[in-house]
This record gives C-alpha cells, structure tokens and sequence, in this order.
C-alpha cells in the first residue's frame, strides 16, 4: 500500500537526490572496483559509509521535522518530481 | 523502517551536457530513411582514441561546467562495440570518483539502438552492471509492414525486414525500463501506416511514442493531406479509447501551433553546439550530424579533436545562433510556428553556402499538417472530457508530455 | 546596398587590410574588363576604389582609370606612390616621407607594433590619418591584453595633443566620431572585381588562390561577373542585422571582417573572440581618450561610450 504522508521543499528534495544520486555511483562502482586497487577503494569504502550517513541522517532529520506516520514493516518513498512522501507497507 | 527512493532522475530540469561517442559507423541494418549517408564496417572507436576523449574532458572540468552529463554512445548500432562501451564507461565512473568530478553525482549512459543485440549476454551484463545509471532506447517503428518497410537488413538479396529481431527482445526491454519510448521516424513512404503502428506501440506496452517527420526534402505533393488524414484517424482512436490516461505521442502537444514572439521566443530549436561528439578518429564535433558519415553535400564541421581540445571559436556560431536570424520572413511571421522543428546539421547540409544560418524549411507543410491535427485532437478531448465532468481533474494532473527530442 | 566597388588592378596588387597577397606572378587586369568594370560601377552608382600594383601602370590603363572619379590604394613601394591616395606600410619604416594629403595603412604584426609603438607615435605628426591593421590578429592572447592596452594609452597620450588638429587613428579616434556600427561591410556595401573579371566579396577572397582552404571548402569563391552580375548567396549573412554577436555591440569602429570570421570561425556572420577582444579594447581605450578630452573639444557633444565589463560580447550574450 502507497500512502501519501507528507512534503518536503524543492531545496530538501534537491538534498537527498543528489545523496541518492552518489550512493547509486558509489554502489555501481563498488562492482568493479577491487581490493587491488588500494587507494581508490579505501577511498570508496570511506565514501560509501559517508554518503550512507548522510542518507540515513537526512531520512530521520526530515521525519523528526514533519513528524511523519511510519510503521515496523514499511518503508519511506519520495518522488523526486513532486517532492512528496509515501508510506510503502505490504498489506 | 526503511527509507528508499524513487527512480525519478528528472533529468530535463538539470542544465545538461551531452557527451557522444560514435563508437562504430557500422549497423546491422540499412533504413532507408538513415541520414548517415556514411555508414561502413571500417571505422570502429579504438580504447586508445576513447581514453584520450575521456581524459580530456575530465581534466578539463572548467570547459565542462553542466550539472549533469549524459554518455552518449551511438553508430551505427553501439551494441555491436558493447566490450569497448563497457570498458569505457568503467573507466568513466572510475576517473569521474577518483578525481572527485561533479559529474560523478549526476551522469547517465545513454543508447539508441536497435534492439537485435539487446538480449546477448554482453549487453545483458552491462545493463546489469549500470542499471541506476541506463537510459536505452529501442527504435521499433510500427507494425511489421511499417517496420520493415524501412528498417531492413544490410546485404545482397532481397529485402529483408528486421520487425521479428527485435519485436522479441521487447518485452525484455519494458521489463527493465518499464518508462522508456521509443522514436519513431516517418518518411514519404510510410504516411499510411502512422495510426497502426502508434497504436501497435501502445499495445506492445511502450507508453511513450516520439515520432518525428524525417528533416530531408523527400515530401511529395499530397504526403500532407495523407498525413493528416492519419493523425486525424489516430486522435480518433486514441480519445475514443480513452488511450491518451496511459499513453503518449508526440504528435499530439497543445504547445504545438502557436505564433512565436521574435524577442521572447527567439531561442535555437536544436542542441547542437552544447554538445559534444567525438567520432572513431577522435574528432569533435558540435553534433554527431555534423560529422562527415551525416552529411551528403557538405564537409564535416570538425570543432577540435583530442590531441588539441575544443576550438571555441568553432562554436561561437553555434552558440549564438537564434531562431529569427536563420530563419526566412515567412517563417518568422508564421501563425503555427511552435512545434516547428529543424535540424542545425540538416539546415547545414541543405543550405546553398556553408552555413548553420539557413533555415531549411522542406518539414513545412508536414508541420502545418500536423497542426491541423493536433488542434482537432485538442478540441475533441477536451469536449470530451467537459462532457464527462473530468476536464479540471485532467488538467490538474497534469498532461503527460513528451520530450522535445530531435531524432 | 551596395556603394562601393573595388577593382584589383594585377594579382600582385598590395594588400590594404588583414589578408596577405603573396603573388608574385603580375597578371594586369584586362582593358575591356577594367571598362566594363567602370560602366557596371556607374550603372549601380557605385564609388570605385583601385587597388594598384607596385609597377607604372600603362598609359592607357590610367587614362581609363581616370575617366571616373575614384580613389586609388598602393604600396608605399609603388612606383605610383605620388598618384594614390592611400599608401600601404607593409611593416614600419620611419623613413617615408609622409604627405598630410594622403591616408596611411600600416599593416604590422603585434610583435612588431608591441616594439615598435614609440618609433611608430613619433610620426604621428606628420600624418592626417592611420589606419593600423594588426596582420596576425588571429594569434592575438590574452597574454596580449596588457601589452596591446599600453600600446593604445601610449598612443593616445599623443594624440590627444594632435586630435584637435585634424589628426586620426583608427584604433583610437573612429570610435569617438561613431553613434552606429561603421565596418568595413565587404559583400553588403562593397565588393571586388578582380582581375580575372570575376566579382569577390573582398580581394582576399581572391588573393587566397585556387588552394586556399578555410575548413569546410574553398575560401575563394566568387559571386558573379561582369556578365551576369552580381549574386551573393545568402547575403543576407553580410549584414550586421544578421550577425547575433555584432548587431547589439558597440565597438562600431571595429572592422568586423568576414575574412577573418570565416577562416576563425567558419561564418561569414560570427567574428572570432580574437577579433572582439582587440576591437573592445580600442573601444574602451576610445572611451578613456574622450574622456581624458572632455566630448565638447571635440564637438561631439552627444557622443558617450558606456563603461562596460567585458571584452568579447559573447561572454554576456544571454543577455544582448
């Protein structure tokens, strides 16, 4: 079930795209990058754990912000086109 | 709780640069309708010529200013250099992260093809590699009889339409870009069949249908009338099915058919110049029409190449090229003049000197036709939808639109 | 519309602009042709401009030359040199015996101009009017900007003591008198007959012989002849109006030479950044000398060149 739940603003929502945008690269160059290449993957590593913080930490910053609904199963979406939030649950 | 995403990448609102590699001039099919005049089995990309491309734009971010940047990679059909492609969009995302490149936040690989090779196991691999990064475009042009009306195998012997090849790897297709279009392109010859073959995209499961007129002079008296006819039965098709909530044709904008103001609406229609494409020698080019397997009657417009960079003054025409001044009176003070296309490397190739600055105009009538329709298609859904009481609930949600695209 | 007609008498004739003539080869221009040339002139009331070669020329050319008012450009080692009006300095050479009646071009490198610019403001004096014709403008960098910058103020120290007696230098006193574009208009106010009886948009797309090559074909190409006369495809591309860069600027002094756009930047129409750099440069050093002047010394009361921020209107044309 898709259930609209809330909004954020054009700058929020410009926020967590582009950290959307880098984790997306970040995990496609995860499947070609190896433990050879030393330098660059430590660099990887350090920016996967980075760029995953400030995922996370934008998600629970904006739902402490405008209080919105969650549940155990589900999940948060936004629409990047209307900037609006969604509840994902399974029933 | 989890928090996703949704795959949305809106990339029209970002300020985009559109980089083109033209990895082969060899395809497995020769259209009839193909402005690459020049296509031959010879001249293929090598990683060297590719390299040196890629590290001239990256270590020259200050010339690449754009947002965002899309990979473009072209033929020929690209597909059939896909190890190459894949080798050099590794070393892309590798360069982009490791030089901390703006890009690497906002970059999409781009195809047109085809679609024969599509379901190989290379190009499965690849697609799987950078799914959050793909944008794939497979041309299907209608029905079987339109299709292969055009799209025919290369070779000796007799016609040999390719609709079958690549009709099977559809599906798979949709399964992995359930958004994508597809572009259709209309010759003289293939007027007839406009409304089945929207139609059959549609039933196919492609939503999105960018169907464009060829830019060359091969109109003959009458194709407009013809046309129209089509576009009027299609719009009939389309409302009376109610196909226009899920679907959408390029044919049909309510942007299209408006007088244009000679100050505000002065723009260039085309791209080129804020493009870059780089050929199998390693030229640049402002636009892959510009290079020399585009063009019939004029040389290749060459802007740079890899050892020496980007000759700016090779761009400043392009760069401040407008609408108004390349194009003649008539044009200018035309009544339906939105929607009007043109292709710069057309006009080029056309144009009695050397010019980007003559408007070829042999889409008129074309264009003029469908005006006409669109205007009809316009006036009847919005009856419609008034008469049902859906109209505000309609427009509210906003039209689907398809993208200006120029092929 | 066009008001002028420049007939190049001899494929050695002396360049007067930025294009070089290398021929060597004399190739006099027939007498027919020369009188036909003339008719058509008068026919479409059009000034005739000679471009001379450095030899006498016959008796009987002059005679035809003369049957109409005109004016007549040369080298300052032509063996004409007391009959023209305007005299060539290919390079500078103070040892000229400079006549206040006539018009001197000084064609000059940069480097050349950049080392030579005292020698060359010590003869200011002795001249009405200099047109300075940077030969290798095409080269010009930003690295030039400060050195070209010198040259100007330099210059214009001088000829703010001589303006006011009547003395001229394109570079820096054009701009002054101007309240609209003032280029050099080659294939929308004049055109060349050459000697080879054909029409050319200028002598350099002439002179640049049968190889000559800019990009995307041959750069020399000519519009019509005396017979079927004159046919310039797209000409409206010759127009300022029709030059999205130049239409809205205001260096008007600027010679805005299609020669040099072609071969820069493949359009007749788009002027190198080469070319709008140095021609900004002259405009703002023209507005500098107005200023240092005061505009009513001048007469020029109306006259005010606006404080601008950039060199190459291309840099701000989103916004012209």
């Amino acid at each position: 079930m898709k259930k609209l739940i809330g909004e954020v603003t054009s700058d929020e929502r410009n926020e967590i795209k582009a950290i959307f945008e880098r984790r997306n690269g970040l995990n496609e160059l995860a499947k070609i990058l190896t433990a050879d290449n030393e330098e660059l993957y430590e660099k990887l590593v350090k920016d996967m754990g980075d760029t995953n913080f400030k995922f996370d930490n934008w998600w629970n910053r904006m739902a402490n912000k405008y209080q919105w609904e969650s549940t155990e199963d589900g999940n948060w979406e936004i629409n990047f086109e209307t900037c609006e939030i969604y509840l994902i649950t399974n029933n | 709780m989890t928090k996703i995403k949704d795959l949305d990448f809106s990339w029209q609102s970002k300020i985009t640069k559109n980089i083109t590699f033209i990895v082969t001039k060899d395809c497995q099919l020769a259209c009839k309708y193909c402005y690459l005049v020049g296509k031959n089995e010879k001249e293929r990309m090598s990683w060297e010529v590719a390299k040196q491309a890629i590290d001239y734009i990256l270590n020259n971010e200050d010339k690449f200013k754009e947002e965002a940047v899309i990979w473009d990679f072209i033929g020929g059909e690209p597909f059939l250099e896909i190890e190459l492609i894949d080798k050099i969009c590794d070393y892309i995302k590798i360069q982009m992260f490791k030089k901390d490149h703006h890009w690497f936040n906002s970059y999409i690989f781009s195809f047109s093809t085809n679609g024969i090779n599509y379901h190989t196991e290379k190009v499965q691999n690849f697609i799987n590699k950078n799914k959050d990064h793909l944008s794939i475009g497979i041309t299907i042009d209608g029905t079987k009889r339109k299709h292969d009306l055009n799209r025919i195998w290369k070779g000796e012997g007799p016609e040999k339409g390719s609709y079958e090849d690549v009709v099977k790897n559809i599906p798979l297709w949709l399964k992995q870009f359930p958004e994508a279009g597809t572009k259709v392109t209309i010759s003289s010859t293939d007027i007839p069949y406009i409304k089945e073959s929207v139609l059959h995209l549609f039933s196919l499961g492609i939503h999105e249908v960018n169907i464009n007129c060829v830019f060359e002079d091969v109109w003959k008296e009458g194709d407009d009338l013809v046309f129209e006819e089509q576009l009027i039965e299609l719009a009939d098709e389309i409302i009376d099915n109610n196909l226009y909530e899920d679907n959408v044709c390029s044919f049909f904008s309510e942007h299209i058919g408006k007088p244009l103001d000679r100050e505000l609406d002065n723009q260039n229609w085309c791209g080129a110049g804020k493009m870059l494409s780089i050929d199998t020698a390693g030229n640049f080019y402002p636009c892959t029409r510009f290079a020399q397997y585009s063009l019939r009657s004029k040389r290749n417009w060459i802007i740079g190449d890899i050892n020496n960079g980007i000759d700016n003054n090779k761009l400043r025409p392009f760069l401040t090229l407008d609408r108004c001044t390349q194009s003649s009176q008539e044009c200018i003070d035309c009544e339906v003049a939105s929607g009007c296309a043109w292709c710069q490397g057309e006009n080029y190739d056309a144009a009695l000197t050397p010019t980007i600055y003559q408007r070829s105009t042999a889409i008129c009538k074309m264009h003029k036709a469908t005006v006409r329709a669109n205007n009809y298609y316009w006036n009847k859904l919005y009856r419609k939808l008034e008469l049902e009481g859906k109209r505000e609930d309609f427009e509210k949600r906003g039209i689907k639109v398809s993208p200006i695209s120029c092929y | 519309m066009l008001k002028y007609l420049v007939i190049v008498l001899d494929d050695t004739s002396v360049s007067y602009c930025h294009y070089n003539n290398e021929c060597k080869e004399k190739r006099l221009i027939d007498i027919d042709t020369l009188k036909k040339g003339i008719v058509y002139a008068m026919k479409e009331n059009l000034s005739i401009q000679y471009v001379l070669p450095d030899y006498t020329l016959p008796k009987k050319y002059v005679e035809v030359m003369e049957s109409i008012d005109n004016i007549k450009f040369c080298s300052s080692n032509s063996d004409m040199i007391d009959e023209a009006d305007v005299i060539v300095l290919n390079g500078w050479c103070s040892n000229i015996n400079f006549n206040r009646e006539k018009t001197y071009v000084l064609r000059i490198s940069k480097e050349e101009l950049f080392e030579k610019e005292k020698d060359i403001k010590l003869s200011f004096d002795k001249m009405s009017r200099l047109n300075v014709v940077i030969t290798n403008i095409t080269s010009f960098k930003d690295s030039d900007i400060d050195r070209y910058n010198d040259v100007l103020n330099s210059f214009s120290k001088d000829v703010k003591s001589l303006i006011q007696n009547g003395f001229k230098i394109n570079i820096l006193t054009d701009r002054i008198m101007l309240d609209a574009m003032n280029n050099c208009n080659a294939g929308a106010e004049n055109i060349t007959l050459a000697p080879d009886g054909c029409f050319y948009v200028c002598p350099a797309f002439y002179h640049c012989g049968e190889n000559g090559e800019y990009g995307l074909g041959k750069t020399k190409f000519c519009i019509g002849n005396l017979e079927k006369g004159v046919d310039i495809k797209n000409s409206q591309l010759y127009e300022v109006e029709y030059a999205p860069l130049c239409r809205k600027c205001d260096a008007y002094h600027c010679k805005r030479c299609v020669w040099l756009n072609l071969n820069s930047t493949y359009e007749i129409n788009t002027p190198s950044h080469e070319q709008c750099v140095v021609a900004h440069l002259e405009r703002n050093a023209s507005k500098t000398l107005l200023e240092s002047i005061g505009k009513h010394k001048l007469f020029v009361p109306e006259k005010e060149i606006k404080e601008i921020s950039y060199l190459d209107p291309f840099d701000i044309i989103d916004k012209l």
